[in-house]
């Protein structure tokens, strides 16, 4: 079995094909940015891309994803080191605290720009709402997404 | 413990291998309630600052990183009175062994009780700096003139700190008979390059790009994981334990049962999850665990029926019988933390050539408590165990205590390979140490001119700060004849009346208890502001103004903030239409620390939901260090106040913990949020207050006070769920 994440092929040993996706990633392929926090898809702190929708990897099963290209927060990046604007954005408005649930928050960012490249306060609610960030970072999550829309449009 | 001097301590530590260092101190006075109280003083040395033979700053970061962003805070400060800019420290989280002791990160007090210290301790090594300087160049000491990392004279020679320091390690130490050097941090002349200027927490970028921070990215080779059995309350022992098939589980590695302790260890997390569902637990508990019994136990009226509560926190010419305006009762339930990261700990025993018998990896307030607790549960000494803190994904308090370590310790040397336990959410549910229910029952009377003459406050709370098991169970019952310093936050009212008294009573609970963000300041502050604003209504005067004539000229900065938000709100329109409302409430946190805050609800008949529609708060932090992270934490306790105020509901059943998850547990999501207005009150001579639990008091009253102002209604419980509110307008 293999895995294509962030454009790289995996393999996936035997004893790691009953897991589910995030597991695989975090424990398996050491691809960490990726984080637990529910189990159950309810707080988005584990969305991963897998065929470029966004999805909570925790519900995954690892097998359903084979043939599929899975982009995580670590695909975001470049090789040289740019950060993708939203990354970027999340940076100029200082968003995180705890920090630990804002690698979901920005995959699921970036799967409402692919869709929306203008969001609307009540866009962004709606498509944000399954993220949880219990420190509260929520306002400076949508002015961040806006700024990124901004940027990602003029680079268009 | 071995007490190290000093000098041996850095030698031991191997960590300088040449510049200039210097020790900072930090008073004993300070001391935080939780279990690591140790604050280094001058013998034992503390975090170091060390200015390198490149020039470059080397800090030891003191706080526990969880959101809060002190560390970066206090970089600022150091970065002051060295002259550098704070991008130029290199900040390195300590390990139990690179440093001696540091209290519990907790209660707000990082900046409070670190400012200070710190900033004596790099204007020190700068004035040595300053010294060297001088004898370099051959010129007096007042001709050195401050510079960008380093000192320059009025004819245009420089001198940087790499030029000052080699490859010999020189350790500064302070010289009481000498005068203290000028902290730049405290002097409101100044005008400052780094403290007063927003920072981003200096390890941003690993944030935002998924880096290995928290204790679960930690990688060991090898590792095996593992889970325990959580039950519903630590003093709940083992009743039986069933284990069907657990043996065929594909990848088990052992079944470990040893008195009331039952985990398992396998080769994968899905494994660790089909044989933890082949066990079954029956616990024997002390007290049954449902919600009846909790009110029972806090029930403030029965209470008071018996007599005088057990502790009196404020006695004036007392009457008992007046003809009371306000007579309310205030109900809070219980809340739990749910941080985002449920806690994950590593554990990995070593043979005896290891430096360290025993490490853990963990994100924890208290490493160093995590290491005298491991050391007490294995019977090896503290000097075998190291414990390497890793980020926290949120810690609201709830994460001082010995609990997923000792999973993982218990269980890695059951079967002597690494072990990784990650909670599940539902562990957190469980195990997680909640703020107590707390009733509150509030008397006031007011004399002809309608100011307050009588004020009776009683209340009864679970134990906060003098939970089970924070002492040995032998010196809990001593110790608690006197007052938990959990249980008493916020009871003081800022208004004055002739006749006043304040007591109140602890209580066990059938649940685990513990710090929550603000302790008991959150309700009782929503008991005071809640009355206060009834009072005003109910005679017709505008509440803003009520509170601030009963305050009688004290508390100006409180003063302050209420004035501050009374404006701020009016700048923001509220709709006109029916059931809108407005609310105000304030408060001070731990005598320190002042804030104000206006919301803006919406009852709306037609979604049968409360909305919270824009909030104001004005707070008062001290000297500012780092305006953004300020900033940060407001928002987040506004948003806090929302959850406690209209979705947080702890539930409790069947003798069990029934709340499991974010489905059933309900916290704020982004369609919860308002609009924010924030103002920060800056008071450059006066200290940090710390702001990372405060606006959390004065927002759940505000909101209620809204409530009230939009549909008549007073909340006398939380959490207030819109039906609450039309069983209201009934009667």
């Amino acid at each position: 079995m293999k895995l294509m994440v962030n454009g790289v092929e995996y393999p996936v040993a035997r004893d790691w094909r009953n897991e589910n996706l995030l597991t695989v990633l975090r424990e398996h392929l050491g691809l960490v940015g990726t984080r637990f926090s529910c189990g159950i898809g309810q707080c988005g702190a584990c969305v991963v891309h897998v065929n470029g929708v966004a999805m909570n990897s925790c519900l995954v099963p690892v097998a359903a994803v084979v043939d599929t290209d899975v982009l995580t927060i670590e695909g975001l990046t470049t090789e040289d080191g740019t950060l993708h604007p939203l990354q970027q954005a999340w940076i100029d408005e200082s968003v995180p605290q705890c920090g630990y649930c804002q690698s979901g928050q920005i995959m699921q960012a970036l799967a409402l720009l692919k869709e929306n490249q203008e969001p609307s306060d009540d866009d962004i609610s709606l498509a944000m709402n399954g993220n949880l960030c219990r420190c509260g970072t929520y306002d400076r999550i949508r002015k961040s997404i806006k700024k990124a829309a901004l940027v990602m449009k003029g680079a268009d | 413990m071995v007490q190290l001097t000093r000098r041996k301590f850095l030698i031991a530590t191997g960590c300088v291998a040449g510049g200039a260092t210097v020790l900072y101190t930090l008073g004993t006075r300070a001391a935080a309630s939780a279990p690591t109280i140790i604050f280094p003083n001058e013998e034992s040395g503390a975090a170091w600052i060390q200015i390198r033979p490149d020039g470059s700053c080397h800090m030891y970061f003191p706080r526990q990183d969880m959101g809060q962003n002190a560390n970066t805070g206090l970089a600022q400060i150091v970065a002051e009175e060295l002259n550098i800019n704070v991008a130029d420290i290199q900040g390195v989280r300590p390990n139990t062994s690179d440093v001696p002791p540091l209290a519990v990160t907790a209660a707000s007090m990082s900046l409070t009780a670190f400012s200070r210290p710190i900033a004596l301790a790099a204007a020190t090594l700068r004035e040595s700096m300053r010294d060297r300087a001088a004898v370099k160049l051959g010129e007096p000491l007042p001709s050195l003139l401050d510079d960008l990392g380093g000192f320059r004279t009025a004819d245009g020679r420089e001198v940087g700190y790499a030029e000052l320091v080699d490859e010999t390690s020189a350790v500064i130490e302070f010289d009481d008979n000498k005068p203290a050097p000028a902290l730049y941090t405290f002097d409101p002349s100044r005008e400052k390059k780094q403290v007063g200027h927003s920072v981003n927490p200096l390890d941003i970028e690993a944030l935002v790009t998924g880096g290995p921070v928290y204790a679960a990215d930690v990688q060991i080779e090898g590792t095996l994981y593992g889970r325990v059995v959580q039950p519903p309350v630590r003093n709940a022992h083992i009743a039986s334990v069933e284990t069907n098939d657990i043996n065929g589980v594909q990848g088990l590695v052992k079944l470990v049962h040893e008195g009331d302790f039952v985990g398992v260890v396998c080769k994968t997390p899905s494994a660790v999850e089909a044989a933890m569902a082949k066990i079954r637990v029956s616990w024997d508990l002390e007290q049954p665990i449902n919600q009846q019994e909790i009110d029972k136990l806090v029930d403030v009226d029965a209470e008071m029926f018996e007599g005088d509560l057990e502790h009196v926190l404020q006695d004036e010419a007392h009457r008992k019988s007046v003809d009371w305006d306000i007579d309310l009762r205030f109900d809070v339930q219980v809340q739990t933390h749910a941080q985002q990261e449920p806690r994950a700990a590593i554990a990995r025993f070593n043979d005896s050539n290891a430096e360290h018998a025993l490490e853990v990896w963990t994100g924890t307030q208290d490493p160093w408590a995590i290491k005298r607790s491991a050391a007490m549960d294995t019977g090896l000494s503290q000097d075998d165990i190291i414990v390497y803190p890793q980020r926290i994904g949120g810690g609201f308090g709830g994460r001082e205590y010995y609990e997923v370590e000792r999973d993982a310790v218990r269980l890695a040397r059951a079967v002597q390979r690494p072990v990784k336990v990650q909670w599940t959410r539902k562990d957190e549910f469980t195990a997680s140490r909640c703020r107590p229910a707390s009733t509150h029952r509030l008397r006031i009377a007011v004399d002809g001119e309608g100011n307050l003459s009588d004020w009776w406050y009683g209340y009864v709370s679970g134990h906060v700060a003098l939970a089970r098991e924070r002492m040995a169970s032998w010196l809990l019952p001593v110790v608690r004849l006197g007052t938990d310093m959990g249980v008493v936050k916020g009871a003081i009212a800022p208004y004055s009346a002739p006749h006043q008294r304040v007591e109140c009573k602890d209580v066990d609970l059938p649940i685990d208890l513990g710090v929550w963000r603000s302790l008991n300041g959150a309700p009782a502050v929503f008991s005071i502001e809640s009355a206060m604003d009834e009072l005003a209504v109910q005679r017709g005067e505008d509440s803003l103004e009520y509170r601030l004539a009963q305050m009688k000229g004290a508390h100006p900065r409180l003063r302050a903030c209420f004035e501050r938000v009374a404006v701020m709100s009016s700048n923001k329109s509220l709709s006109g239409g029916a059931n809108y409302g407005r609310g105000f409430a304030g408060g001070i946190f731990d005598g320190r620390c002042y804030v104000a805050i206006s919301a803006d609800v919406h009852v709306d008949l037609d979604t049968q939901k409360i909305r919270v529609l824009h909030m104001c708060c004005a707070q008062d932090v001290g000297l500012a260090v780092n305006p953004g992270q300020l900033r940060a934490q407001i928002e987040s306790n506004l948003v806090w106040s929302i959850g406690m105020a209209l979705l947080e509901r702890f539930e409790v059943a069947d003798n069990n913990i029934q709340s499991s998850n974010f489905d059933n547990y309900l916290i704020p999501r982004m369609q919860d949020m308002p609009s924010l207005d924030i103002e920060i009150i800056d008071q450059p001579g006066i200290p940090p207050a710390g702001a990372g639990e405060v606006a959390l008091v004065a927002g759940p009253p505000a909101i209620a006070n809204a409530i009230r102002n939009a549909s008549g209604f007073r909340a006398l419980k939380l959490p207030i769920a819109f039906s609450d509110i039309t069983s209201g307008f009934k009667a």
